[in-house]
């Protein structure tokens, strides 16, 4: 394999990366079909928004976005099913019931912890302790704009917790684990070792106050654009979307077995800081995963942090033992 | 309790009639590419094939299954293969729903450990009642967005407080793992006997 320059990069030498959007196929069909997966995408995002704007207060509540994320999801998963993007990247049995397992895990258990921990209270104690009227400003925001920053900011921190992920070994342990799924399916997101999910929320966003409706509002940001990194649907999204927001063919990059295409696309939303940063490959990949695709089991992902971490330390340790003293 | 019922959780087992005289040789010829997955490695011993999958890939078809054993036997008129398959994956779901179970018992517990004092209580109200009070942008005025309204001041003996962790979610997954563990009983059960089927019918 020869692979593609991109910048200074050679992407796709270790294992087949498409680069370029003229080169990704489009959805094929007939008109209803193309009209469906071409505005499905913008369609959803701006009724959300719409939604979410001037829904009444009484129904502008977290519970009320909980609900609609899992029926985004249930509807999601009904068209992975009929109209998958990859064959072999088909939901099983297996794989929607791990997945579930994982999701379940953010529901439940690291909740439970969280509460135990009380990572909730510092949140809260710092916002308390914090003038909240220095912030009044930025309540004082349009909405959709207080949204847009609220979305923005917290993606961009998460940009950088990403990429650290993949350039220091002690946050890369916590990472790896999600970097073992070979297909990307709706619940795929959930699928990692919780470690990592207490570091990603422990970006900057905590920190922050705002109206709840602003937060509403971005938050369906991520569901109507984060959602679809991990899914088995192709669209034909429009250029200006695959231009701000990453996408399917941008997280599929990102998970591709080949080391320079995983080491890009590290948003989560925001595709664009990608862009800002030189990080941004625009392209697919079909085949996933590391060490040449090998599934990890939920046990694995589960010790692998502090597994793999032992073994490195030991290694590193037993090394300098070996050398003569200095 | 019944020892057959208990490996009924995760042990699948069946029978299909072969053609009259098919070999065994022929049977397992057929049945070979189930078993040159990765991650599988297999055992022939006459009419008996056994076999292992560690780290199955996601899209090998028998991928919930970890291993099991397949003989051909004599029947009546023809022979007959029988199998006997176990997984982990249906053990797992079967006691997924148990897990969730002592969770939800667990939240409720640490709940009530770390319920909020009166004073953050009435400092978090304060906080909101405050941000409600700021001037909504002109902006969301002319587009007509509700204006946020202050929060209700809550009775501190209501039960209905937002603040506390609820058990709720655990006792959906609870019934989301139970509804899983008999599709996939059920279903994995068929799938894995109509695979078992099309492979001895092709010729
Ligand atoms: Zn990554």
């Amino acid at each position: 394999m020869d692979g593609v320059r991109v910048g200074k990069r050679v992407i796709g030498a270790q294992s087949p990366v498409t680069v370029g959007w003229e080169n990704i196929p489009k959805v094929q069909g007939g008109p209803l079909r193309l009209f469906f997966f071409t505005w499905f995408q913008p369609t959803m995002l701006f009724a959300l928004i719409a939604f979410w704007y001037y829904a009444p207060n009484s129904i502008a509540k977290a519970s009320t976005a909980v609900g609609i994320g899992i029926g985004f999801k249930i509807l999601l998963l009904g068209l992975e099913w009929l109209a998958p993007r990859h064959e072999s990247w088909r939901l099983t049995w297996k794989e929607l019931t791990v997945d579930l397992f994982y999701v379940s895990l953010g529901y439940t258990v690291l909740r439970l912890i969280e509460g135990f921990i009380g990572s909730d209270a510092v949140i809260e104690a710092v916002q308390t302790s914090f003038d909240w009227q220095k912030l009044a400003w930025f309540i004082g925001l349009p909405l959709l704009l207080q949204a847009f920053i609220i979305s923005f900011v917290f993606d961009f921190g998460q940009y950088w917790m990403h990429r650290g992920m993949h350039n220091w070994y002690p946050l890369w342990v916590t990472h790896a684990p999600h970097h073992y799924i070979t297909q990307l399916n709706v619940n795929k997101g959930a699928v990692g070792n919780p470690v990592e999910l207490f570091l990603i929320g422990l970006g900057i966003g905590g920190l922050f106050d705002f109206l709840p409706r602003a937060a509403l509002l971005a938050g369906s940001l991520g569901l109507a654009v984060g959602t679809y990194q991990h899914i088995n649907v192709r669209f034909n999204s429009p250029r200006w979307w695959r231009f701000l927001f990453n996408t399917t063919e941008h997280h599929s990059v990102h998970h591709s077995r080949d080391f320079e295409a995983s080491r890009s696309n590290y948003a989560s939303t925001w595709v664009v800081i990608d862009r800002m940063f030189g990080t941004c490959v625009d392209g697919e990949a079909e085949l996933l995963g590391m060490e040449g695709g090998r599934p990890m089991s939920i046990r694995e992902t589960m010790v692998y942090p502090f597994a793999d971490g032992w073994r490195t330390l030991k290694e590193r340790l037993g090394r300098r033992s070996v050398m003569p003293a200095e | 309790m019944n020892h057959r019922l208990v490996q009924w959780i995760w042990h699948v087992k069946g029978s299909l009639a072969l053609a009259p005289g098919q070999t065994s040789d022929e049977v397992f010829a057929r049945l070979d590419p189930l078993f040159r997955e990765t991650g599988t490695t297999r055992q022939r011993d006459g009419s008996r094939l056994r076999f292992r999958k560690r780290d199955q890939a996601a899209q090998d078809r028998m991928a919930v299954f970890d291993g099991g054993e397949l003989r051909v036997e004599r029947g009546a008129e023809a022979p007959v293969l029988r199998y006997h398959l176990t997984s982990r994956a249906l053990l797992f779901c079967f006691l997924a729903p148990l897990m969730f179970l002592v969770v939800a018992r667990l939240t409720v517990i640490v709940g009530e450990y770390n319920k909020p004092t009166p004073a953050e209580i009435a400092a978090k109200e304060k906080r909101e009642e405050a941000k409600a009070a700021l001037p909504m942008s002109p902006i969301d005025t002319f587009l007509g967005a509700p204006a946020p309204e202050k929060p209700k001041k809550k009775d501190p003996k209501s039960k209905d407080d937002d603040d506390k962790p609820r058990p709720t979610a655990a006792y959906v997954f609870a019934g989301i793992f139970s509804v899983l563990y008999l599709v996939g009983r059920i279903g994995q059960a068929r799938l894995v006997r109509r695979l078992f089927t099309a492979r001895l019918s092709t010729l």
